[in-house]
């Protein structure tokens, strides 16, 4: 059974507080991951070295959002011993920003095939990257709109959209494949490719285990691992 | 970098005068010629709570009862040290003892409202002091229930008897009684210890309201409690000060092991 969480009905008016503010803050750390993102693509669209070199460090500020974050964790579990959908808030919260500080660890290893001028020699490859790049946006945009909603449904419209990246992926590696064998120079460059787009696809992937939190979150059950066409079934019922 | 949350806690060693509510220096007690308290040197800060934690007997109480001198009511009571407040000893020989507890009022573990009205339960600190101009009792009696967030559910008996009111009212009284004083420090031993979790949860709130007019010390059993509520923990034990910070670090990253084990429920 679905239930929302209502931060604000706490007796204790700090506790609703610290509470807000928590989500508040992953949120803005999702904000500062999917600008991050924006920005990578625009760097390699416009091979802006400068703009790139911006990303990467800006990642420190993310980073430095995931300690704040569980701290904050720490500090809530240890003085306010919370039960029930609060503990579910705090243990969501914890994940999910480990998995929003990895975004921002996979989108620097994109933002680098521009610092170290490594972008795809071909330029199938090159948009092929910025085309599954804009679906990662979308759905990344999604995911923390669904979070910040805590909408199951929503959640579970986006966990759906990282089948085509997949199926896009895989198109792209082919490609890629192909057009690394035709044009068989500077190896090292190739390789540095095929890290980003597999970058793009785990972007994706960190995305999915976020909406299958927020179903954590509204319904109390951890989809982690579990078919989720059968999941949403039964959650839905 | 960026700061996602702000931390509202002061560091204890760098407390000017002006933060201090009360300063303890040297501080030790004996009772029945037994030591209670060892040599205590602590600073707790105005306009935040302040919790004591430890086993029942570690002297907590009696360090709390310190502060307004409440433990001279004790035969076989003897004391060194100092207790400073607003820049003057409170144990010197000159001090008014009974201004002093207006100053800092005390609830405690039981609520104990008088039998009387509601209404003369909050004044009679007031009377007492020969206040009776009924227009001023009147706006006092009204600000105090209303800082103690008891007034909505007894302004329309306020001449009932305050021995009709519910355990968790009583205590609101009891502190309400305290609030008219115009406290600047409100010890509380112990205020929740006879109600129930909700009721507890609604005092706690309460208290952290009254931070905003004045600096509260609680003595509680309730390891929990304490971290809900408190900004700034004691540990005490056997009569020692054994750790004393803010409580964010104190709950989460004790430095001694002794508050380690006894917050992880590993002592004894």
């Amino acid at each position: 059974m679905k239930r929302n969480i209502e931060l604000n009905t706490h007796i204790s008016g700090k506790f609703n507080q610290e509470l807000e503010k928590l989500t508040n803050s992953v949120l803005t750390m999702g904000g500062e991951v999917e600008q991050q993102l924006i920005n990578t693509i625009t760097a390699v669209r416009e091979n802006n070295p400068s703009l790139a070199e911006r990303v990467l460090l800006n990642d420190l500020k993310i980073n430095s959002m995931e300690v704040q974050i569980d701290d904050e964790c720490m500090r809530i579990i240890a003085k306010r011993n919370p039960t029930a959908s609060d503990l579910r808030l705090i243990m969501t919260v914890s994940r999910a920003t480990t998995d929003i500080e990895r975004i921002g660890d996979e989108i620097c290893r994109i933002a680098k095939l521009v610092t170290k001028d490594r972008l795809p020699p071909s330029d199938i490859v090159l948009s092929g990257m910025l085309m599954i790049a804009e679906k990662v946006v979308f759905m990344m945009r999604g995911t923390f709109d669904a979070f910040a909603r805590q909408d199951e449904r929503s959640a579970v419209a986006v966990y759906e959209q990282d089948n085509s990246i997949d199926k896009k992926h895989k198109e792209l590696l082919k490609q890629t494949a192909k057009e690394m064998s035709e044009q068989k120079h500077d190896m090292q460059a190739w390789f540095d490719v095929l890290w980003a787009i597999r970058s793009l696809e785990r972007i994706g992937d960190r995305c999915k285990n976020l909406c299958e939190y927020v179903l954590f979150l509204t319904y109390g059950k951890d989809v982690r691992h579990s078919s989720m066409k059968k999941t949403v079934k039964k959650l839905m019922k | 970098m960026l700061k996602l949350f702000e931390k509202e806690t002061l560091s204890l060693d760098k407390l000017s005068d002006e933060q201090t509510a009360l300063d303890v220096r040297d501080l030790s007690v004996w009772l029945n010629n037994s030591r209670v308290l060892n040599n205590i040197n602590m600073r707790i800060p105005k306009n935040k709570i302040t919790a004591m934690i430890g086993q029942s007997g570690c002297g907590k109480s009696t360090l709390l009862s310190s502060f307004n001198r409440m433990n001279e009511l004790n035969q076989n009571y003897a004391y060194s040290g100092e207790v400073h407040m607003d820049g003057r000893n409170i144990y010197n020989k000159k001090e008014n003892v009974a201004k002093l507890r207006t100053q800092v009022g005390m609830v405690f573990q039981r609520p104990n409202p008088f039998p009387m009205s509601i209404y003369e339960n909050v004044c009679f600190g007031l009377r007492i002091q020969g206040k009776t101009e009924r227009r001023s009792l009147d706006d006092i009696v009204e600000r105090s229930l209303r800082n103690a967030a008891l007034w909505d559910e007894v302004k329309d008996r306020l001449f009932d008897s305050a021995l009709l009111l519910s355990g968790g009212q009583q205590q609101r009284l009891v502190i309400a009684r305290a609030l008219a004083l115009k406290p600047d420090v409100l010890l509380l031993d112990e205020p929740t210890s006879a109600l129930d979790p909700l009721t507890t949860l609604h005092i706690e709130e309460l208290i952290n309201q009254l931070k905003r007019t004045c600096t509260v010390v609680i003595v509680t059993h309730n390891m929990q409690q304490a971290a809900r509520v408190s900004d700034y923990s004691a540990f005490l034990h056997q009569g020692e000060l054994i750790e004393y910070s803010d409580s964010d670090s104190l709950f989460t990253m004790p430095e001694k092991k002794q508050t380690e084990d006894y917050i992880t429920g590993r002592y004894g």
